[in-house]
């Protein structure tokens, strides 16, 4: 940067960006954007109609097939006896068997096969009487509905239902379904295609107690695997293309019913509106959709487990996926998501709020524990304890070297030892490890370069950041440790409190996607729902305040009702 | 200057985050200074007086829905009497900041950094300042809101830290220097709620501005609670003798805090806290008489403005000669000022301006 800049920077007024998206309390104002919601339509069970239009304009209005990228309504010509029936198939992409669609349901169906051609020979006579010269025959009146499953679609699994609420269920779990002009039934066929077992193990958000499935590079895939976990129709997943040269398939996926209208608007709005060639994975368009910030924070969560996608879909945020990569975006993220693990959900609350303190606790050592043991070495050696005082500077006896490049040489060691471990194949990953934690700590130690007790220190910090669950925030802190360092060099507990807080005014001052960045934390409002603590599962009763969700409420006040009625 | 508005615990935590920074430069010092004994009762009899003032204030400005001073003056006396208020309260924030600045850092200086100047350490919170200045408001009040509960902690932990070292006879003599002192003379120690300040410009930034008595009310019996529970942390401990010649008294108090023959020597966990709440202090301030003038001139854009109110600040802090003059500046003149501008003014404009409202009313 030139000088000219850098005086222009300081001292030239430039006027204030004002994008800024804030998140409105109510989803359903009149300056909302209008996305199709079903919020004002009554919650009917509806049967199905004998007009085949009419259902088709009801699916349309229920799978919001304008935008919902991967239903497929499929209008056909069905040939029975010899008569021709408009019908109709429904199914969700990537859910069913394709193969099987084609062979066993469409072929039979369409084509002018043995069954569908009238011969005369296929009336069933039940009786026959004559009397006076008349002969009366009973014969059977012809049933289309019964005619197609028993004669036309050579599936083991078949079912007749009139209620669109089975159709949509078992559409959502990867079933076909036909509709045929006339009849006021539908046909449930099982043609279920999926990827199943060759979805590989979740490799970094490992749980004990959940699903062991992860995303793949797949988006239709992946967007199956989002169908199935949520299995209902509210599910919205559009599609969307980024890059101009790659067209790089993304898709957009959220609860209509419960997800706030601004939300998603401003999230399909930062996605339509990039202009770059290429986007190869998630990590780039997380970066390009979310606002910038100086301390390298993220604002997306970034998984790989589809039931934690859906888990956070239900609680009414929203979720980005991208083919190529098996990876989904979360938005908007606040800070003690990071901080937060899957299996949290799966646990019992105490052990869950364990954990989810130990790991503030970690985030903290991860952040300030060199930068406080420089200040207190330093400057405050008071607050240690006669003894401790005593083996620190014992230890410290031999060490030629100031306190901050003692720690630096540590700290940059071991960085480099962790960066080597990723870069080299796996089998020698471990061993670089030991070599580098053991032999060069214990070595540094023997050779006076570095003292016992900053090896203890930087081995917590070490370990403290690996107990962070989110890589990209781990690195932040990472980072930002070496800061701390230096300010409680430079001023000890003072430059330490100095640089928190900038820190917090600067995390305080962050959004998600108009969502505080600090909540529940710093504001303190509408407790009930913003999870300081994480209440017991039958107490989770509302959804988090700060998404201004359609639905507020996600169980009844009483959820075991098994115990109180 | 507040696009987002402000909760009402988050108003509430604004006002005791101002009463923090007083605390832990020299607030127990004056209390105890002036009352001697008594300073507990005075406290007491101090908060129940702000207590009726403010119930005022919220009377006065109920016919003033959501409006501030600076509106409340444009209505009484025009554009001119606008800024004549704006230019009070603006001199008022800045000079306030400054010399607690000043004597936040000397204190600073003469405990831990006694081979360093004090200027060093001011610029060091200078740097703060200019940083969270090109922030938002909101992010401050919301570090406040993170940073009290911790204050708070702090506060309780050096009373029941120090409960072994307390000798409850130095509550007597009960009326102190007598009936005089603790009463008459003591009714200067209002101006230790300098939260109140801060009240007259919240209305505009509420997000329920009805809540307005709800949170003055709330921040006038907590700001006595923590007086209360701070002095008397002092008062138990030390003689009012020693007391009233600390630098920062309370951190005196915090030596002393010993949890078997590990745990001892907390003060500069408890200056850490202190810190980053005075920075608080001074980032709200700042923002807060930025936001006046900004109201005074109709300008849009207040960022820049926030560059020259901290060079300001720093300048001002700066201009005592030594820690002396900067401390008698505070008891002696700085203390009147608050209740100047921050009682007879504020209060003589609204009572002003619901009488002009009643006249009028009348008229109409």
């Amino acid at each position: 940067m030139k000088i000219k800049e850098i005086v222009n920077n300081i001292f030239s007024y430039t006027p204030p960006i004002n994008y800024k998206f804030i998140l409105p309390d109510n989803s359903d104002t009149e300056n909302s954007n209008n996305i199709q919601t079903k919020g004002n339509i009554p919650e009917k069970k509806e049967n199905i109609f004998a007009s085949l239009d009419v259902n088709l304009d009801y699916i349309k209005m229920k799978y919001n097939l304008l935008i919902n990228s991967d239903i497929i309504t499929r209008e056909f010509i069905l040939n029975a006896r010899g008569k021709q029936h408009k019908a109709l198939l429904l199914y969700i992409d990537g859910m069913v068997d394709s193969q099987s669609l084609n062979d066993f349901v469409l072929q039979p169906l369409m084509m002018r096969n043995k069954n569908n051609l009238f011969d005369g020979d296929q009336n069933r006579i039940i009786s026959e009487a004559v009397s006076n010269n008349i002969t009366v025959r009973k014969v059977k009146k012809f049933d289309l509905a019964d005619y197609i499953e028993s004669c036309l679609i050579p599936q083991n699994n078949i079912e007749k239902t009139n209620s669109f609420d089975e159709i949509f269920s078992g559409v959502n779990s990867g079933n076909c379904a036909l509709f045929v002009d006339t009849l006021n039934i539908a046909f449930n066929i099982d043609i279920k295609g999926f990827k199943q077992r060759n979805i590989d193990k979740p490799q970094n958000e490992i749980v004990i107690k959940g699903p062991h499935e992860a995303f793949v590079e797949n988006i239709r895939t992946n967007t199956s695997l989002l169908r199935r976990f949520s299995n209902n129709e509210d599910l919205v997943i559009e599609s969307l293309e980024v890059g101009t040269m790659t067209k790089t398939k993304c898709a957009v996926c959220y609860m209509q019913n419960i997800a706030n209208n601004d939300l998603i608007a401003e999230i399909k709005y930062r996605i339509n509106n990039l202009d770059v060639d290429s986007i190869l994975s998630i990590g780039q368009l997380e970066q390009l959709i979310s606002d910038n910030n100086s301390l390298g924070l993220p604002r997306a969560i970034s998984t790989e487990r589809p039931d934690n996608a859906v888990q956070h879909i239900l609680e009414g945020r929203v979720v980005v996926l991208l083919n190529g990569s098996p990876f989904a975006l979360i938005l908007p993220a606040i800070m003690i998501d990071f901080l937060t693990s899957p299996e949290d959900r799966n646990l019992k609350t105490i052990f869950s709020n364990f954990l989810r303190a130990i790991r503030i606790l970690a985030a903290f050592f991860a952040l300030l524990l060199p930068g406080l043991y420089v200040s207190v070495t330093s400057f405050h050696i008071e607050i240690l304890p006669t003894e401790l005082l005593y083996s620190i500077l014992a230890a410290r006896e031999s060490v030629p070297f100031p306190v901050i490049f003692e720690i630096l040489i540590m700290e940059i060691s071991f960085e480099i030892i962790r960066e080597a471990s990723l870069r080299v194949p796996s089998p020698i990953g471990t061993t670089i490890g030991i070599v580098g934690g053991l032999v060069v700590g214990q070595a540094a130690v023997s050779a006076g370069i570095v003292s016992p007790i900053l090896i203890i220190i930087v081995a917590i910090t070490a370990l403290s950041s690996f107990a962070i669950p989110d890589y990209t925030f781990s690195f932040h802190l990472r980072v930002f440790r070496f800061l701390f360092v230096f300010l409680g060099y430079a001023a000890g507990f003072l430059g330490i409190g100095i640089g928190l807080f900038v820190y917090l005014s600067i995390i305080c001052d962050m959004e998600s996607f108009g969502v505080s960045y600090s909540v529940p934390y710093s504001t303190m409002e509408n407790l009930k729902s913003t999870g300081i603590v994480l209440p017991p599962i039958w107490k989770r009763e509302y959804r988090s305040a700060y998404l201004a969700t359609k639905k507020s409420q996600k169980q009844k006040d009483i959820s075991m009702k098994w115990k109180f009625q | 200057m507040v696009k987002q508005k402000i909760s009402t615990i988050s108003a509430i935590m604004l006002t005791l985050s101002i009463v923090v920074s007083y605390i832990t430069s020299s607030l127990p010092r004056t209390f105890i200074n002036e009352s001697k004994s008594a300073a507990i009762l005075n406290i007491v009899y101090i908060t129940a007086i702000v207590l009726f003032i403010i119930l005022l204030f919220c009377k006065l400005l109920k016919k003033f829905p959501g409006l501030d001073l600076l509106d409340i003056s444009n209505f009484l006396g025009g554009n001119i009497l606008k800024n004549i208020v704006g230019g009070f309260f603006i001199f008022y924030f800045i000079l306030s900041s400054s010399l607690m600045l000043r004597n936040f850092c000397e204190g600073l200086s003469v405990v831990y950094y006694p081979l360093t100047s004090y200027v060093f350490v001011i610029l060091m919170f200078i740097i703060a300042l200019a940083i969270s200045n090109r922030l938002g408001f909101i992010s401050t009040l919301n570090t406040a809101s993170i940073i009290f509960p911790l204050v708070l902690i702090s506060a309780i932990l050096l009373f029941c830290g120090n409960l072994d070292n307390f000798s409850f006879r130095r509550i007597y003599p009960i009326l102190g220097d007598g009936f005089y002192n603790t009463f008459i003379l003591g009714l200067k120690n209002i101006g230790s709620f300098g939260g109140i300040c801060y009240l007259y410009f919240l209305p505009p930034m509420l997000k329920e501005p009805e809540k307005l008595k709800k949170i003055a009310i709330i921040s006038v019996i907590c700001t006595g609670a923590f007086i209360l529970l701070c002095v008397a942390t002092l008062l138990f401990m030390f003689s009012f003798f020693i007391t009233t010649n600390e630098v920062m008294p309370l951190f005196s108090a915090a030596r002393y805090i010993e949890f078997g023959s590990f745990f001892q020597r907390f003060e500069s966990i408890f200056l850490l806290i202190w810190i980053i709440s005075f920075c608080c202090y001074l980032s709200i301030s700042c923002k807060f008489a930025t936001h006046i003038f900004s109201k005074m001139f109709n300008l849009s854009d207040m960022k820049p403005l926030l560059t020259i109110f901290t060079i300001l600040i720093l300048g001002i802090s700066l201009l005592p000669k030594n820690y002396a003059v900067s401390s008698s500046f505070e008891t002696d003149f700085y203390r009147y000022l608050r209740i100047a501008i921050g009682y007879i003014l504020g209060m003589l404009i609204l009572i002003l301006a619901n009488l002009k409202k009643k006249k009028v009313g009348e008229k109409n």
